[in-house]
């Protein structure tokens, strides 16, 4: 009589506790709700930036959640939308950068984990890049699905630490920017490896800029690279970094355009994309503030 | 909490929490990923509305009711899926001792704790490197000397240190799975005697001492009184004089050693099993004598002889003829040989 009567019970309150979960379904329909309004909200601070370029301000600030509080490199998709990763776990996440919406996540095959520093998108493929130089080639996948991958490895490893990683659609190939040069005698200048597609280490080439180019008015002693991305007016490279906090735009052929400080009060600043409509997105892992997405206008 | 049938008892309530955890991932999918895998590659599924802190700026102060309530949620969720996790390893603890061997009870109370504290420590922790190192000062300054009795002890309490940083780390889900096959692994070779060696006395470990001296084969068989005394009770000195009259009667009063090996059977049909075994043992040994019977709860019996086994016989030969007249009777059956010398002549008489 105990068990039927527990049996009443826990089948009376199941459809209520169902209620009270967190469906997809019911965060698909509170993340239509805010859409249009965001969308309103950020035209409209787009419009007061514009009306005041001699200062650069942030028009939006997304917070990251918890499984992003690590996040990396910004890559965008052919959907206006940016594809961003965890640092330690092979975790894609797709964010649309105006509305400020997580529409997805997605993970590589077992839960890959490792150094992950940079991501970019080439036409159907997306590159995740580690630390020491090795690629994992794979397709976007759907929400919450496990995609299978392909590694190359590009024996970068002993000469430099990776954090960027951008595909130059005009020259199908993959570019990617030292962090730190190895060695006790590392000269100081920024290192460029690029990799032509298909990937292949004999048609690799470099490019080398002296730190003596970049510094400029600035005091950088070095300049190590956090991000890459490539500026889809000018078709130049535009690099930040974490450690000196500044930004830095290339031509493909190595002139320095600009170097300075970054906008904004960044703390430890991981990833760049600039999207066609003329926005500026920087992430920053957590620091003593919480992981970001923050949203400024470009001004090539 | 002894059981008569561990190995049931044990799949029956892993049964069990697998149904409630599945029924509560069912409902809360998120909280239970959270504790249970965090970071194995999981993603949570459905779009999320990220805040903007532009339009909300207090928001980077996270601090409130709200996130007390989350991460006082979360603890009690790790507690108790620590305590969870380490409650079979203590019946375990309880059920697999050797034969006459006692559980300590305050390893069981440690075993169920110790888990709990590790896990609030490594919450507390972890992603702070501040924290470990001011936790390493702390444990530094308050010392842990305790011996335990048995050295198998200890791999219970790593045991349930790795349960509370599974727990800590909200992986419970490798807590789990070491859990469990610690458990079963433990089982078994509980049940089996994994490593047993026959010939040595099964008396409580103080006795092997002076025991090992007696039956040294070097013939150099002084023990020392002061060995006796400090190791014997007078309870026990009374048990080992009856063993040694048992042992003499066995014996006999013959210079040389009667017996050779020691064949061992397990089963769970002790009298079919003797009936199958014992026409082996008359045809193939020059003499046996059937030396204890011991009746075991939740694993089989064990039933030896001692015997003499003849040189056309090798051991292999006598335990393939066991298994072959025993079989589907025994469960196991193996034969230790001693390392006593054979004589010159033997006898010719059975036991």
């Amino acid at each position: 009589m105990n068990r039927t009567r527990s049996f009443v019970l826990l089948a009376g309150l199941s459809p209520w506790v169902a209620g009270c979960r967190d469906t997809p379904q019911a965060k698909a329909r509170e993340a239509q709700a805010v859409e249009a309004t965001r969308k309103q909200e950020l035209a409209r601070r787009l419009a007061a930036a514009d009306a005041n370029p001699e200062k650069p301000a942030a028009v939006a600030e997304w917070l990251m959640p918890p499984e992003l509080r690590e996040i990396s490199g910004l890559t965008l998709t052919s959907r206006g939308t940016v594809l961003t990763h965890d640092d330690n776990v092979a975790r894609i996440y797709e964010v649309d950068p105006k509305t400020g919406i997580l529409l997805k996540g997605f993970s590589l095959e077992g839960g890959v984990r490792g150094d992950f520093e940079a991501i970019t998108t080439a036409g159907p493929d997306v590159y995740l890049l580690e630390s020491k130089g090795k690629f994992y080639k794979f397709k976007e996948g759907a929400d919450a699905a496990q995609v299978p991958y392909a590694t190359f490895e590009t024996k970068l490893g002993n000469v430099c630490e990776f954090e960027s990683l951008v595909y130059e659609a005009d020259s199908t190939r993959l570019v990617m920017a030292c962090k730190k040069i190895r060695g006790k005698n590392a000269p100081h200048e920024v290192l460029i490896y690029r990799f032509p597609m298909p990937l292949d280490r004999a048609t690799m080439s470099t490019l080398t800029v002296p730190i003596e180019d970049i510094s400029g008015s600035t005091k950088w002693k070095d300049f190590h690279v956090s991000d890459i991305t490539i500026d889809p007016f000018t078709k130049n490279y535009v690099m930040i970094s974490s450690r000196e906090k500044g930004i830095l735009v290339l031509t493909p052929d190595g002139d320095v355009v600009r170097s300075g400080p970054l906008p904004g009060d960044h703390r430890q600043p991981e990833g760049i994309a600039i999207t066609k409509d003329s926005l500026l997105l920087i992430s920053d892992e957590v620091n003593g503030r919480p992981a970001a997405i923050t949203v400024y206008r470009w001004r090539p | 909490m002894k059981s008569d049938r561990p190995v049931r008892r044990l799949v029956a309530y892993y049964v069990i929490v697998a149904i409630i955890v599945a029924i509560l991932a069912y409902f809360f999918p998120t909280e239970i990923a959270r504790i249970a895998a965090k970071g194995l590659g999981d993603v949570p599924e459905g779009p999320s509305v990220l805040t903007d802190a532009l339009s909300s700026p207090d928001t980077s102060v996270t601090f409130g009711l709200g996130s007390i309530l989350g991460v006082a949620v979360n603890t009690v969720l790790i507690l108790i899926g620590a305590l969870v996790l380490i409650l079979p390893v203590t019946w375990v603890y309880m059920s697999a001792r050797p034969s006459g061997g006692q559980h300590n009870q305050n390893v069981v109370q440690t075993l169920v704790i110790l888990p709990m504290v590790v896990a609030g420590i490594v919450f507390m922790v972890q992603n702070s490197l501040a924290l470990a190192f001011s936790l390493a000062g702390v444990v530094g300054a308050v010392r842990f000397r305790t011996t335990l009795r048995d050295s198998r002890d200890l791999v219970y309490i790593f045991l349930s240190i790795v349960v509370g940083f599974a727990a800590g780390v909200q992986s419970l889900a490798v807590g789990a799975v070491v859990s469990i096959v610690f458990n079963f692994v433990l089982i078994i070779t509980w049940r089996y005697d994994y490593g047993r060696n026959m010939l040595m006395p099964t008396a409580a470990a103080q006795w092997s001492r002076p025991l090992n001296a007696l039956a040294s084969p070097t013939a150099e068989h002084q023990v020392p009184d002061r060995d006796l005394m400090l190791s014997l009770t007078p309870e026990k000195v009374n048990a080992l004089a009856d063993r040694f009259d048992r042992v003499r009667n066995t014996i006999g009063k013959k210079k040389k050693a009667r017996y050779n090996s020691v064949l061992h059977i397990t089963t769970d049909k002790v009298p079919e099993a003797q009936q199958q075994v014992e026409p082996v043992l008359d045809r193939m040994t020059k003499r046996w004598d059937l030396d204890e019977i011991v009746t075991n709860v939740g694993k089989p019996s064990e039933i030896f002889y001692l015997t003499r086994i003849r040189k056309s016989f090798p051991r292999d030969v006598l335990l393939t003829a066991v298994h072959e007249n025993a079989n589907g009777v025994i469960v196991s059956a193996d034969v230790e040989t001693g390392e006593v010398p054979e004589g010159k002549g033997s006898d010719k008489d059975k036991g």
